[in-house]
């Protein structure tokens, strides 16, 4: 009941403050405990210059509990899973503290994209690739991967980027 | 950040009447006023840098967001009140006790938390048992 209240000042923090530009945070316009977010993919990563959509769930208990993350846009990466976007991050899980935030969140993404791990693969082709040694294979792919599928952002800012993949998949895409 | 040096003095020296499970809180009584000096300093540093609490993101002189969704009038409700743990960090008693039904972990520093102190939140949003 109060996990309104605690994402409402979050979203008056975002408001107040768009402080990460890589980092677009948007509520659904009926649902407050409905999030999309909108990542832009770290430099030197394979994901540069892409943005990559999340899904992002609030449950009433949040934030004793995390929210549900997943990733609408397809991206291939070791610790997400191709088809569904789960996404294997600890602090989505087991490592979570209720000191965390949507934004926070996201930005924990960002690092993951930044820096797989290999050793807890949902993406079993990519975590091979990696634990092969075989950045360039990895890159090559990841990058062939969100040419074809994900979303280029156009000048500096991504808060003017259509979206045209995101709108009908948030509920859907499960 | 400056600050667990000043809780470390605070937990050290409080007066007994304000300990809430603090295994050190055995302070001499004839230090008791400097004492209670000692606490102002150390909490106001602490109020300038930690005024949100991190659970609920209420301010710490205001009650939790519980509590101001379901205010009781029951001036012991514990979103009245805030908690520090031994580690220096500061949320609402409410938040902090249902978070550790969940784990028993400082969010901020995922220390194992242990409750050095626990003050009312004084009406008007003043500081804590200070003179
Ligand atoms: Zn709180
Ligand atoms: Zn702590």
């Amino acid at each position: 009941m109060t996990a309104k209240t605690r994402v409402m000042k979050e979203y008056k923090e975002i408001s107040r403050s768009q402080a990460d530009e890589a980092i677009e945070l948007l509520p659904d316009e009926r649902n407050i405990l409905l999030w999309k977010g909108l990542i832009k993919g770290p430099q030197e990563s394979p994901y540069e210059g892409h943005i990559f959509e999340l899904g992002i769930k609030v449950p009433d208990s949040y934030p004793l509990a995390p929210p549900a993350v997943h990733f609408v846009t397809k991206i291939f990466h070791p610790n997400v899973h191709f088809k569904t976007g789960e996404i294997c991050l600890d602090i989505l899980k087991t490592s979570w503290s209720p000191a965390w935030t949507l934004q926070a969140v996201c930005r924990a993404v960002l690092a993951l994209l930044s820096a797989p791990a290999p050793d807890s693969p949902l993406n079993c082709d990519a975590g091979n690739l990696l634990r092969a040694q075989d950045m360039r294979g990895y890159s090559s792919m990841a990058r062939m991967y969100a040419t074809r599928l994900a979303a280029m952002p156009q000048g500096s800012s991504i808060v003017e980027q259509p979206h045209p993949s995101s709108l009908n998949t948030f509920k859907e895409d499960h | 950040m400056a600050e667990p040096e000043a809780m470390d003095v605070d937990v050290e020296k409080q007066p007994e009447e304000e300990a809430v499970r603090d295994k050190k809180g055995k302070g001499k009584a004839s230090k008791r006023f400097e004492i209670k000096k000692w606490n102002a300093v150390a909490m106001w540093s602490w109020a300038i840098c930690t005024d949100t609490c991190a659970i609920c993101r209420n301010n710490l002189y205001e009650p939790s967001i519980e509590y101001q969704a379901n205010p009781t009038g029951d001036p012991d409700h514990p979103g009245l009140s805030i908690a520090w743990g031994v580690c220096g960090h500061v949320f609402h008693l409410d938040c902090i006790q249902r978070w550790l039904k969940t784990r028993s972990a400082c969010p901020l520093c995922n220390k194992e938390w242990e409750f050095a102190k626990i003050e009312k939140i004084l009406p008007g949003g003043g500081s804590m048992g200070v003179e």
